[in-house]
């Protein structure tokens, strides 16, 4: 009984940990600006925690490089199941202009697997709110699956 | 008591939302956002010159051979853009344009791959004696005369301007044209040649006319 309320609730307010793997900020600030009172993210039941452990939803910024890509790895893995990944941005997708460089070790989908990818550079704060619409109702299937 | 902001509070409680409530009210892109790129194949004539400028590596091009002429693939990848717009400022043609749509969200990356293609006929033979002699001309350091321009769209030089400082060369995306320095000739790949008017452009002297 309280497990059917616990998913429909969890369902409605999806938590996010936001991981910048060499980013150039530019994306983190529109995701910054989609948490705070202009966009408002918080309204439909987003939340950024400070944890992976607390996490639904992970935003990947930047074009992972070879520096960040084990502190990456290693906090997607603590992230618990049914988990959703989103890449925002081109950079995690292709590595987009740094890509080619000694230092970069994306793309991401290399690693982990990619549920959903928001392209933009940087994308614009409506497209990201696009991006985790769609990403809770893949968490949502995931947790019927489960 | 006194309660300082209950009025201000209760005023707050039933004003409107200051926020913009994105998914329920629709919101437009800001004039010349540069969004989700659209091309045009039909006014492409695949000089590449795109492709040399994409800073992310986006944009690929592949040809393949038809029995009606080269089938030209033009893919734009936009997990890959920048939306730098800079492939849309260098097209003569205006055949690529960054629109205002953003919503570029997707599950698969294949689906963020804008693609378009079209066949690009090989030139038609004309009868030898026109385009030889338009070929000639630039070659031979003829006598101070402006050229007439070609019937066919391509580029011709005129010798008496030219200074044959081989940018236009160095500009061209096809490597259609090569310039002798030395001996002061001015040759056109007619073959190679796209007809995009980048060495027209580039000529510091102007004396390449279209």
């Amino acid at each position: 009984m309280f497990k059917k309320l616990i998913a429909e609730s969890a369902a409605k307010s999806p938590w996010l940990f936001h991981i910048n793997a060499g980013s150039c900020n530019g994306c983190d600030i529109e995701l910054v600006s989609v948490l705070t009172p202009r966009y408002d993210a918080e309204r439909l039941g987003f939340k950024l925690t400070g944890t992976p452990r607390h996490a639904d939803i992970v935003v990947v910024t930047g074009p992972v490089t070879k520096q960040s890509l084990p502190r990456v790895l290693r906090a997607i893995s603590q992230v618990p199941e049914p988990r959703c990944i989103v890449t925002m941005g081109s950079c995690p997708q292709s590595g987009n202009v740094f890509k080619g460089s000694y230092s970069v070790a994306g793309p991401l989908s290399k690693y982990v697997h990619v549920d959903v990818d928001v392209a933009g550079c940087a994308p614009k704060p409506e497209a990201v709110i696009d991006g985790l619409a769609l990403a809770t109702k893949i968490l949502k299937e995931k947790r019927e699956q489960m | 008591m006194d309660f300082p902001f209950v009025k201000e509070a209760i005023s707050q409680l039933f004003s409107k939302s200051s926020c913009a409530m994105y998914p329920a009210v629709p919101s437009e892109a800001a004039p010349h956002y540069r969004g989700r790129i659209v091309y045009h194949p039909d006014r492409c004539i695949a000089c590449g010159m795109c492709e040399r400028v994409c800073a992310g590596g986006a944009i690929s091009r592949t040809i393949e051979k038809t029995e009606e002429g080269d089938k030209v693939t033009m893919s734009f990848n936009l997990g890959s853009c920048t939306f730098c717009s800079h492939c849309a400022d260098f097209c003569s043609r205006n055949a690529i344009e960054l629109t205002g749509d953003y919503h570029m969200v997707a599950t698969k990356e294949e689906d963020l791959i804008v693609t378009g293609s079209f066949i690009k006929k090989p030139p038609v033979k004309k009868a030898a004696p026109a385009p030889a002699a338009a070929q000639e001309k630039p070659a031979e350091a003829a006598p101070a005369c402006a050229v007439a321009p070609r019937e066919d769209g391509k580029p011709i030089s005129d010798p008496s301007k030219c200074v044959y400082c081989t940018l236009c060369a160095k500009k061209c995306p096809a490597g259609a044209i090569e310039v002798d320095r030395a001996n002061k000739t001015w040759k056109l790949d007619e073959e190679k040649c796209v007809g995009c008017g980048t060495c027209a452009d580039a000529c510091p002297k102007k004396c390449i006319i279209m």
